[in-house]
Parts: structure tokens; C-alpha cells; sequence
């Protein structure tokens, strides 16, 4: 038999997907976090990329700030984390938080910074206040950006909560770690699968999301 | 007339893009030496019939010659080496410093560095830019600057042909004024065969010894000589296109070297309260009891009759002011005499006299 | 820092390891990148040229970029425990690490070096053609050079995000710094967990810095 067979056949074994720690249960947890991850980022990234976008105030804060937090290793953050918090959900949420921030921060702030002064001009010129210019002129116009800081932070946040298993939480994760300790390469395997379909279905959800939310005139 | 050699020739050339044709059955011959401007409305084919010449866009059916032989007889890269071609916006690398963007087509024909660069050199006198330019960048220049060096870029190809594709059509009007008669200075020392496409009459009559004008379609309406086009124009399209002012512009052609000009004095006379200010023999507004009023247009001496025109017409005192080429005050124009000299001027191109 | 003195000369060790496995995927993965990227591009003739909208181009520059943003759906450790398998090396192989990471660099740099091309403006094509370049040499005459400033940006973000993913291999048990959080969890070390954040932040800081440099050292024309 060879990998592919058995990868189906761990795939398509009794309970393998509705067993307590079955793929159901795997699936539902790595969306939970992931979820939960990128709310918490986007409850900070968006307004600070929001004001600063449309303020242009701090701007070389924000790119420096970008900058360095992409270079923070997540790996070292969660296990630094573990050991102050010990080992509960805190400390990897808080971790993976800080990676999801940089690209979140960077598509919003740039996405605000790129619309065209002239037509921030124009509404400013036709009395909307500032606040109707960000709210009616600026995130429609930054849609597409900001759409696209957040695919990039989901793609991110669903690959790397598979590390969340290495200080003994659930999700995808678990058959990698567990399957990596016994050398299971089926089950190795099958997390790849499971993780690369679950980010595609997700990003390909986003999409339909952003089509829908985006006005025709910025496709 | 004399005889005139063709440096460039289309015989039946078709363009079309699916079922749209954009060049249909264009004859033309373009003499050597000469500025021939194709001017027309957007979309008429004058670009691509420009950008055929040098093969940037290859032609459907037909044959286009330059200097005698088929332009598909080599390869396109040589064919385009071989002449200078100006683009709108000025299209210079912007990696590479002035002096490197004029060496461009010398380097790819093999000449070397060292003689490229004095030639560069050189060049960039010749558009009127001092040798400081040279080790800039172009990022570093004005719009008219970077317009400069295109052109010199396109001269350095040391080709008796030169395209130029709307190339002032992005600078501001000033400047513009500037680069034509540059190019007319030029082109009086270099003698080169010059295709010049413009959307703007003015610049047509301006620069063109002959006049392509295009029609949609992709036809020619008519080819003549910009006083032909203005005389006679062929059918109602070159009429309308040309429509605008045709009167004033007409008078571009006509001298204004027989209008009398008047000596300072003659303003003296009672009933005449203006007062012409000069200082060091330039002319500095008109003094009307204590006020002073910046003057007109002013008319170089041997200047068209339209410039005569219209330094009468935009004098506050309705005296034009003549100077000569170096700005002192020769003496004054009258209204009534530029009328006169219109009205002869109008009588001659008919044959009848007066 | 007790930690870090009675340590040093490991962590210089792991350091250099680190850096190994951070640069070489990253020039390996541009140097495969760039050509991808150009041929998903297609032929630009010119400024005028409508040959970028026909159904091909797009499918195939469309194919490009989403078969790279599908490789970077992976998770990084998946790749690192995957690579024996299509390898048929051990799994504590360094060379797992290379050619997973460099299978990243490239899913990032396909997508840098696209739109570094894009870039590069048509009218400047076109004006290098008209004034006689033939295809091969305008590519290396005038459309890299002007590509390089998007590429060079895209490039730091590649190499720091590289710097940062290199540590997961501890997790498989590769040496590099991440083997300083691995090995500081197990023993309960915070010292040795944030010398090896540290030492990859200023890593990460250096290398970004040296590109910046030769960035603007190959694109001196732009602020000239």
C-alpha cells in the first residue's frame, strides 16, 4: 500500500471523523482559534490602520511596526508565552494575535493611504465630514486592500495555529505533532490535506464576501 | 516647385484589427527634408500610420518604402535603429542618466562609449541643454527638459528619418511654444525628414511644410501644403476640422512687411491722450493720464500680418507696437493700416484687383 | 543573561545555522521565482500592445500566482515533516528545510516579481523597442534593472518572514535558533527562549538592513 492508499484509508476509518479527537472535532477547534485570533487582531489592527490611513499621521510607526513584528518568530512567542501563562489558551492566542496584526495593519493602512487624494479632495470640497469621508469614501475605496491584508492574515493564522498542538492544545495540528512523535506519516499527511483544503474554503469564502461587499467601479 | 525625392513611400496600406479597419488605403508620399505633419481627430489612424514606418505596428496589406526599399526587408530591430523616434511622453530609461539615455541607439549600433558620449555631448547643445545635464537622471528634469532630451535621443540615430508622435503634446503651453520653434531652428540647419504627429491644428500649420489630414476611418482627406489645406479645404470634414479661426489663421501665411509702421511721434498728435513708455528703447505699457497699462502682443518687425493683427487688436491704445528682433521699439502699427493690408491680402488670393 | 554568557559560544553556532537556512532558500527561490514570473507575464511588446488581456495571458498569469498562493496555504511545519517523503531523507535532514523554505520563496517572490514587472512602464518598453532593442537584451538592459525596486521589497519580506519560519524546524528537531525555544520550554528557561527571540529579531534586522542597502544601491537612479 502505498502513502496515498493509506491516507485514504486513515481518512475513511470507523470514527475517524466524528471520534472524540476525530476530524470533526480537529476542524471545529482550528476554526475556533483561528477565529478567535483574528478578531482579537482586527479589534486592534483595523482602527489604529483606519486612523492612520486616513490621519497620515505616524505612518513610519506603522511600516516600522509592521516590519518588525513579521520578523518576531511565533514559535518563540508561544513558547515564552507558555511558560509565563502556562498552558492554556492565553498564551498561544496572544502569540499568534501578534502575527496576524502585521498584515491586517499593513493592507488596511495602505489600502486607506492609496485612495486617490483628489477624490478625498472632492467629498472634503462637498462638506462630508471626516468621518463621512472615512466611512463613505475611503473603505469602500480601500475595499479591495484591506480584503486583501485580511486573506493574507486568515491564510497565515490557519497555517500556523497547526503549531498550537506543540504546546499540547487541539486543532489540525495534533495529527502532525502526534503523528510526527510515532513517525505516522499517514496521519502527517492528512493534516496537510485537512489544513491546505480548510484555508482555500475559507479564502474562497472571503472572497464571495468581498465580491459582495466591494462596488463594481474598484474590481 | 522643384522635385522633390521621396523619402518615404505608402502604396495601399491596410490596418485592421478583426472587422475594424484603422488605416484604409493609404497613398502617401513624404518628401525628403521636409516636416510632414499627419493631423486629424483621436482615432483617425494618424499614430498608427506613423508607428507602420518603423514597424511598431506591423500592417495588414501593402507596401510602405522608405528611401526606395520595402520596410520588412530587415529586421525590425535594424529598421528601427535606423531612424529617431520621439514618443509623447518622452519614454526616457530612468535608470539611466541623461547622457546615457541620448547614447542609447549609437551603443546598440556598436559605436563606441567613449565616441557616443562626446556625441551625446554635443546633442545636448544642439537641443539647447547646457553639459551640466549630462550625469542626471531623468527623474531629475522638467517635462519640457525630459521632451529635449527625447528629441536628441531620436537625432543621435544620425538617420535622415525622424517620428515624432505627438511629442509636445504634454508640456504646457509656454514651454510648447519654446520646443516648436526649437524644432523649426533645428530642423532649418538639419534638414532631415521629419513625420510629425499632432491632434492640433495650430501646431500642423505651425511646423508642417506639408499637411496629412486624417479622417476616421483611417482615409486621408486631404494632403497639401498647410496654405492649400487653409485655401481650399477638400471636402466638409477637413473644413470643419480645420474650421476654428480659419480667417486668423490664413493671415499666418500672409507678410505683414508692407503695413507702414509709424515713427514714435505720430502719437503726438492732439486728440491722442496715449503715451507709449520705453525704457532702454524697450517698449513698458501705455501711460493714459496718471495711470500705466501693461501693452499688447507685440510685432517683430517682418513678422505674418496675423501677428500684425493682433498686437493692434490687444494694444490698449489700439496702436501695435513694432520692435525688432531684439526687442527695441521700431515705431507703431495702425489699426486702419492692418485692416487695409488684410483686405489686400484678401483681394490677392482671389487674382482681382483692387 | 547569566544564561547567555555561559552559552555564547551555542548560540553563535546556532546563529550561523540559522542564517544559513534563512539565506540560501532565499536565493535559491529568487533565482527560480523570476523567470516563473516573467513568463506568466507573457510578451509585452509595448504601451499599446493588447496582448496582456487576451484569455491566455490571463489564464496563465492567473494559473501562476494561485498555484503560488496555494503552496503558501501549507503550513510550514506540514512542509518541513512532508519533504522525507518526497525526498527520501531523513527527517532531521537540513536539506528538508532548504527546499521547503525555498518552495515558500518562491510562492512569495512569483507574486513580488509580477508585480515588479507590472511596474515597469510600458512607455519605457516601448520607447527601448522603438529605439531597436531586440527582445533578450531589453529584458536585461532596461526591464530588470527597472523592475528591481518592487522586487528588492518584495524580497525583504520574503527574508524576514524566512528568518522567522526557520525556527519551526526545531519543532522536527533541526538545529537553528528555534532550537533555543524548543530547548527552553522543555527546561523551563525564559532566558534561553528570549536570547533566541532576540537573536532572531536582530537578525532579521541586519539582513533586512544589508538588502535595503544594496537595494538602493542598484536603484541609485531613482533618488539620484
Amino acid at each position: 500500500m502505498n502513502i496515498f492508499d493509506k491516507t485514504w484509508a486513515w481518512f475513511t476509518a470507523d470514527g475517524a471523523w466524528t471520534d472524540s479527537g476525530g476530524i470533526f472535532q480537529r476542524l471545529l477547534e482550528h476554526l475556533g482559534y483561528s477565529g478567535l485570533i483574528l478578531f482579537f487582531a482586527a479589534l486592534i489592527a483595523i482602527p489604529i490602520g483606519l486612523w492612520v490611513g486616513h490621519t497620515g499621521k505616524g505612518e513610519n510607526i506603522v511600516v516600522g511596526v509592521t516590519g518588525a513584528l513579521r520578523a518576531l518568530p511565533t514559535l518563540g512567542l508561544l513558547t515564552l508565552f507558555a511558560l509565563w501563562m502556562g498552558l492554556g489558551l492565553t498564551a498561544p492566542v496572544i502569540a499568534l494575535v501578534i502575527l496576524a496584526i502585521s498584515p491586517l495593519l499593513a493592507g488596511v493602512y495602505s489600502g486607506i493611504a492609496a485612495v486617490d487624494p483628489i477624490t478625498v479632495d472632492a467629498a472634503r470640497a462637498q462638506g462630508m465630514t471626516e468621518w463621512q469621508i472615512l466611512t463613505r469614501v475611503e473603505l469602500p475605496l480601500a475595499a479591495p486592500l484591506i480584503f486583501g491584508g485580511l486573506r493574507n492574515a486568515t491564510l497565515q493564522v490557519i497555517a500556523t495555529v497547526t503549531i498550537m498542538a506543540y504546546i499540547n492544545l487541539g486543532g489540525l495540528g495534533r495529527y502532525l505533532i502526534d503523528g510526527l512523535a510515532v513517525r505516522d506519516y499517514p496521519r502527517m499527511v492528512a493534516a496537510v490535506v485537512l489544513v491546505a483544503v480548510l484555508a482555500l474554503v475559507v479564502d474562497a469564502l472571503l472572497a464571495l464576501i468581498q465580491r459582495a461587499l466591494t462596488s463594481p467601479g474598484t474590481r | 516647385m522643384s522635385v522633390l525625392n521621396n523619402a518615404i513611400e505608402f502604396k495601399s496600406v491596410f490596418k485592421t484589427y478583426g472587422d475594424n479597419t484603422v488605416v484604409d488605403n493609404l497613398n502617401l508620399s513624404i518628401p525628403e527634408g521636409k516636416i510632414t505633419v499627419f493631423v486629424g481627430p483621436s482615432g483617425c489612424g494618424k499614430t498608427t500610420s506613423l508607428r507602420m514606418i518603423n514597424r511598431m505596428v506591423e500592417y495588414t496589406s501593402g507596401t510602405i518604402l522608405v528611401n526606395g526599399e520595402d520596410n520588412t526587408a530587415r529586421p525590425a530591430h535594424e529598421l528601427r535603429r535606423s531612424m529617431g523616434y520621439v514618443l509623447q511622453q518622452a519614454g526616457l530609461m530612468p535608470h539611466r542618466t541623461i547622457v546615457d539615455n541620448i547614447s542609447t541607439v549609437p551603443r546598440l549600433n556598436g559605436v563606441s562609449a567613449r565616441q557616443a558620449k562626446s556625441q551625446a555631448l554635443e546633442l545636448l547643445n544642439t537641443v539647447g541643454l547646457d553639459e551640466s545635464f549630462a550625469k542626471r537622471y531623468p527623474s531629475q528634469l522638467s517635462g519640457g527638459q525630459a521632451q529635449r532630451v527625447g528629441v536628441a535621443r531620436a537625432l543621435a540615430s544620425e538617420s535622415s528619418i525622424l517620428l515624432m508622435d505627438e511629442p509636445f503634446s504634454a508640456v504646457d503651453p509656454v514651454v510648447r511654444a519654446d520646443l516648436q520653434k526649437e524644432l523649426l531652428r533645428l530642423q532649418s540647419t538639419l534638414g532631415r525628414t521629419i513625420i510629425f504627429v499632432t491632434h492640433d491644428m495650430d501646431e500642423a500649420i505651425l511646423l508642417g511644410d506639408y499637411v496629412a489630414v486624417f479622417a476616421r476611418g483611417g482615409r486621408i482627406a486631404q494632403f497639401g501644403t498647410p496654405e492649400e489645406i487653409l485655401r481650399e479645404p477638400a471636402d466638409d470634414f477637413v473644413a470643419s476640422f480645420v474650421g476654428r479661426d480659419r480667417g486668423m489663421r490664413r493671415l499666418t501665411f500672409a507678410s505683414g512687411a508692407d503695413v507702414p509702421i509709424h515713427p514714435l511721434d505720430a502719437q503726438q498728435t492732439p486728440w491722442q491722450q496715449w503715451q507709449l513708455n520705453v525704457e532702454d528703447g524697450r517698449p513698458a505699457g501705455w501711460r493714459i493720464d496718471d495711470r500705466v497699462i501693461p501693452g499688447g502682443s507685440l510685432f517683430v518687425a517682418g513678422g505674418t500680418l496675423r501677428d500684425a493683427l493682433d498686437s493692434v487688436l490687444s494694444s490698449p491704445s489700439g496702436w501695435g507696437v513694432v520692435v525688432n528682433e531684439q526687442g527695441q521699439v521700431l515705431g507703431l502699427l495702425k489699426s486702419d493700416d492692418v485692416l487695409e493690408a488684410t483686405e489686400r491680402e484678401r483681394l490677392n488670393r482671389y487674382g482681382v484687383s483692387a | 543573561m547569566n544564561w547567555l554568557q555561559s552559552n555564547l559560544q551555542h548560540v553563535g553556532e546556532l546563529t550561523a545555522l540559522h542564517l544559513l537556512q534563512s539565506i540560501i532558500p532565499v536565493i535559491i527561490g529568487t533565482i527560480i521565482a523570476v523567470p516563473i514570473a516573467r513568463f506568466a507575464m507573457g510578451r509585452r511588446r509595448d504601451g499599446r500592445s493588447t496582448e496582456r488581456t487576451t484569455s491566455a495571458g490571463k489564464l496563465r498569469r492567473g494559473l501562476v500566482i494561485n498555484s503560488a498562493a496555494l503552496l503558501y496555504t501549507i503550513p510550514s511545519l506540514a512542509l518541513f515533516v512532508l519533504m522525507p517523503l518526497v525526498l527520501g531523507t531523513s527527517i532531521t535532514s537540513l536539506l528538508n528545510v532548504y527546499v521547503a523554505l525555498t518552495l515558500y520563496v518562491i510562492a512569495m517572490m512569483v507574486r513580488s516579481a509580477v508585480d515588479a514587472f507590472d511596474s515597469v512602464s510600458p512607455v519605457t518598453l516601448e520607447a527601448a523597442t522603438a529605439m531597436g532593442y531586440r527582445t533578450t537584451r531589453r529584458f536585461w538592459a532596461v526591464e530588470l534593472p527597472l523592475a528591481v525596486p518592487v522586487m528588492i521589497a518584495g524580497l525583504r519580506v520574503a527574508l524576514v518572514s524566512n528568518i522567522s519560519m526557520v525556527s519551526v524546524g526545531a519543532v522536527i528537531g533541526i538545529q537553528s535558533l528555534g532550537t533555543l525555544f524548543t530547548d527552553g520550554l522543555r527546561r523551563d528557561l525564559p532566558a534561553e527562549i528570549i536570547t533566541g527571540i532576540v537573536a532572531t529579531v536582530l537578525l532579521a534586522l541586519v539582513l533586512d538592513r544589508l538588502l535595503a542597502l544594496l537595494g538602493s544601491f542598484l536603484t541609485r537612479w531613482r533618488t539620484a
